[in-house]
């Protein structure tokens, strides 16, 4: 089939008393090329078909009870109440070791599919959630006012295949600042069945209603001023020409893997049905949330550790099994470590470094970077070894096959993971 | 800040009318919006602003006997070194019951949102809700929560330097940013963060030392019960710099410095014009508010009444630019309509399209603007209607399909002849403001005609049907998502 053919078909789908909106023409062409996303990835040697997920961990994850320096006394003597008992700790050097519950991720580690870069950070750390979450989501510490996520940057370098809207998918309610793109916001959903436009019951018919939404939605170019009213234009066309995409590629697929009973392995376990359903995506996104332990950490901590052991383990299963796991790499991040010293409230405060973790089949799994010293500090806090920026380096070049160069302003090094 | 004076070519009118009770409150009827736009501005503006003298309705308080009860009991298992299992079933059973009253407090809530003669009031409680932020589940307390509303109300347009230094002293708040454990020696620092950050002065005006110094001086401040307490024992009575000044500082000190600053000046008047009016207000605008704020020795009311009659807030930048949150648009649809749901279906609404009441995302409390809208939200947006019509929507119970309600309600029967009559008066009650003529002909088309002079017949056949979809086409357009 031709381009123009496609836009033909495209027209036809979406089409409204005999005119269609170039914008819609556009994504339904976008949504009935399956192609077009392959484009994406377009440099030799990289495959097509690389998918990311990022797991963003919000609130500020104490990584230092999470890869734990076990043979350090300054670990202990910081820690009076909350450091993990030596004889706890699973080893993974004489040195290092994780939490216990992080047992099911370290079945990862053990095969190689799992990467931990250590004392990860970046220069004149923020200690605001959202100043931090922001320079992490956006790649720009220096404030430069960057207005687009890296990963919504990393789509515009691929345009026009960023209008697609499924290029980009987020799991939960709020599309995160990283995955906002100048070409589209992408999809955002939290529950495949409530994410569909419902006719009204006894109304004038749903074929008939359906025709009637597409006009009051159509965004009109040269009639409407652009702003908020053609931004919402847009994302309701957005989700009216995925929504029953995103639903039949869910629903087409039932796992035999068993996921835990929490928001997050939901997340997990919707984002591997979207792989086996074929959506034509690049990069998911999911979340979870708890991590600002100023108090009572232990309980807290634990449990979301769990979480995410059980999240990301159960996930690589069911790509297993779907013969998936060679094609995903899942990035885990937090927007910053915590105080070396816990306070006397049985918490942390917040703090800097703090490790990221990389999953995938693909991927080459290990540690990297250092462990940030305990005793050398800066303000209380430990001095960063590695940019966060090397790490997203890493991913736009080796996994994606973009020009990381372009979309975070400098020609960060990378690191060995992939 | 340059006055809104009414004039041939600008006149106060419909339009603004509706303006001000969406902004101010959570819109009108068509009946409000006549009565308001009868009235001068400054009549309108102040009758909304002197709430006090509105006789409201009597709204019950939620009732936490019960809760008292299961707790002391909880308390006397474990003194006595009652079974474990004991304990744990009379906990899980404490548990369920605070969460149930978080839930009655949230429905309780709502309701007074629609049901409300003081619609300022209950806006400036979500207001305060969404700035001084705390919430389920590190305010475990559901009676603590119901009193940080009451606090709220009472305080609503009051002293902002009264009420943070109330709010500092809120035992909802010292659980939720965990003061209450702040002590001596080992200082948590969340409280004093925040408080700095997202309650009074914003990020860059302080150092992180300023912090730790403040996080020394609000040491101590606890609560036990309902009530704040102090404890000596934990606080550390030293010295401290804060902001440049030196001295043996406790928490109330570090408010009274905060205050001396510029910044804070600034800063709610900012965040009130970019919850009234529009997103990123020209600076000088902000520190224009910012000499009414200091010069009202931070009461609020002034300040509001300066926004509500400013030409500001009726230029085109701010009319019709803002998007509803869900708050405004679960509470605005019943209150604009008339129709009865049950108050935890408009709950859990809004909980499904982000503002979840009492469980906010986090301490930096809702976004604003196009941050409410995105794929799924706008779906859900535009499907709460049928929660209107039918009384169920995808995700909020009684299955896809409930029965179908009434809806001629929504119209003035008596007043129509013609589809376009219908159009009009649905255009007016749910819009507010004209739409183009591509956007009415596609709801003239709901009643099978292209022509605004086609006669309808109110009691045919079809027409309930007709009008069920036209209103549900209305709520699922981008202009009713707007304010």
């Amino acid at each position: 089939m031709t381009r123009r053919e496609f836009i033909k078909k495209g027209l036809t789908m979406v089409a409204v008393g005999g005119t269609a909106p170039s914008f819609i023409t556009r994504t339904a062409l976008a949504m009935n090329n399956p192609w077009d996303v392959a484009q994406v990835t377009s440099r030799p040697g990289v495959p097509d078909d690389r998918i990311l997920v990022v797991v963003q961990m919000g609130g500020g994850n104490d990584g230092l009870n999470t890869v734990i320096p076990f043979t350090n006394d300054a670990y202990y003597r910081a820690r009076p109440n909350l450091a993990v008992p030596q004889k706890e700790i699973i080893r993974v050097t004489d040195e290092l070791g994780f939490h216990p519950n992080l047992a099911q991720v370290k079945d990862l580690y053990d095969k190689g599919a799992m990467a931990v870069i250590q004392g990860v950070g970046y220069p004149n750390p923020s200690r605001s959630h959202f100043k931090s979450m922001e320079i992490w989501q956006t790649a720009d510490p220096e404030g430069r006012v960057v207005r687009y996520g890296w990963i919504g940057r990393y789509f515009d370098s691929k345009c026009p295949v960023c209008e697609q809207p499924t290029v980009g998918v987020n799991i939960g309610q709020a599309m995160p600042l990283a995955m906002n793109a100048e070409s589209g916001m992408g999809v955002s959903l939290d529950n495949p069945e409530t994410f569909q436009w419902m006719p009204a019951f006894n109304g004038l018919g749903a074929r008939e209603e359906q025709e009637l939404f597409k006009l009051l939605n159509a965004p009109a170019p040269g009639v409407d001023a652009p702003g908020t009213i053609d931004f919402l234009r847009h994302t309701a066309m957005n989700a009216y020409v995925s929504s029953e995409r995103v639903r039949s590629a869910v629903n087409g697929y039932r796992s035999g893997v068993e996921y835990a009973n929490t928001r997050f392995a939901y997340s997990m376990r919707l984002i591997a049905q979207m792989i086996a359903g074929k959506l034509p995506t690049k990069v998911y996104y999911a979340h979870m949330t708890g991590f600002d332990t100023h108090a009572n950490q232990r309980g807290t901590h634990e449990n979301l550790l769990q979480q995410l052991a059980e999240g990301v383990s159960s996930f690589y299963k069911d790509l297993e099994a779907q013969g998936n796991a060679d094609r995903v790499v899942v990035l885990a991040f937090s927007e910053f470590g915590r105080r070396v010293a816990e306070n006397g409230s049985n918490g942390t405060d917040h703090g800097t470094a703090a490790p990221m973790f990389v999953f995938g089949k693909a991927i080459k799994g290990g540690l990297y970077g250092s462990q940030p010293s305990l005793t050398d500090l800066q303000d209380g806090d430990l001095k960063h070894g590695v940019d966060f920026r090397s790490v997203y380096a890493t991913i736009i070049d080796k996994w994606l096959g973009a020009d990381p160069s372009k979309i975070l302003g400098y020609n960060f090094d990378r690191i060995a993971f992939i | 800040m340059r006055r809104f004076q009414p004039s041939a070519t600008n006149p106060w009118n419909r339009v603004k009318a509706a303006h001000l009770l969406n902004r101010a409150g959570f819109g009108g009827t068509p009946d409000e919006l006549s009565r308001f736009t009868g009235l001068r501005v400054e009549a309108a503006v102040d009758e909304l602003l002197n709430f006090e003298s509105a006789q409201d309705v009597a709204f019950p308080d939620v009732d936490f006997t019960a809760i008292h009860e299961l707790y002391e009991e909880l308390v006397r298992l474990r003194r006595s070194r009652g079974e474990q299992r004991a304990i744990r079933a009379a906990a899980n059973q404490l548990n369920r019951a605070n969460r149930e009253k978080f839930q009655e407090i949230r429905a309780g809530w709502v309701s007074r949102m629609i049901q409300t003669r003081r619609p300022l009031q209950e806006k400036m409680v979500l207001f305060w809700h969404g700035l001084l932020v705390s919430g389920f589940p590190e305010t475990r307390s559901a009676e603590h929560m119901a009193i940080q509303l009451n606090l709220f109300r009472r305080m609503a347009t009051g002293s902002f330097k009264q009420l943070i230094l109330a709010i500092s002293r809120d035992p909802a708040m010292l659980a939720y940013l965990d003061n209450n454990t702040n002590r001596k020696g080992r200082p948590n620092e969340n409280y004093a963060r925040e408080l700095l950050e997202l309650f009074t002065m914003g990020i860059g005006n302080y150092t992180e030392q300023d912090i730790k110094e403040a996080a020394r001086a609000f040491t101590g401040w606890s609560f036990a019960g309902n009530e704040f307490v102090f404890r000596g024992a934990w606080h550390d009575d030293g010295v401290k710099t804060f902001l440049g000044r030196t001295g043996n500082w406790d928490g109330s000190d570090i408010i009274s410095i905060i205050f001396e600053h510029e910044a804070t000046a600034r800063f709610l008047p900012r965040k009130l014009l970019e919850f009234f009016v529009y997103q990123a207000p020209d600076e000088p605008l902000v520190a224009e508010l910012g000499g009414v704020f200091k010069r009202s020795n931070w009461e609020l009311k002034p300040l509001l009444r300066t926004i509500f009659l400013s030409e500001v807030f009726y230029s085109d930048k701010a009319m019709r630019t803002q998007v509803k949150s869900p708050a405004q648009l679960v509470v605005g649809a019943a209150r604009t309509t008339g129709t009865e749901i049950p108050p935890l279906a408009l709950v859990r609404a809004m909980d499904l399209m982000g503002q979840a009441l009492l469980y906010p995302p986090n301490v930096g409390g809702w976004p604003l603007g196009k941050g409410w809208i995105n794929t799924a939200s706008v779906m859900l947006r535009y499907n709460f209607s049928t929660l209107l019509l039918n009384g169920a929507m995808p995700g909020v119970g009684g299955g896809r399909r409930a029965a179908p309600g009434r809806v001629e309600h929504l119209i003035e029967v008596a007043k129509v002849k013609t589809a376009g009559d219908v159009v009009n008066q649905l255009v007016d009650r749910f819009v507010q403001t004209p739409l183009d003529g591509r956007r009415k002909w596609g709801l003239l088309r709901a009643f099978g005609t292209n022509r605004e002079d086609t006669p309808v017949a109110v009691d045919g056949a079809n027409f309930q049907n007709q009008l069920r979809s036209a209103v549900h086409l209305v709520m699922s357009m981008p202009e009713y998502q707007l304010t």
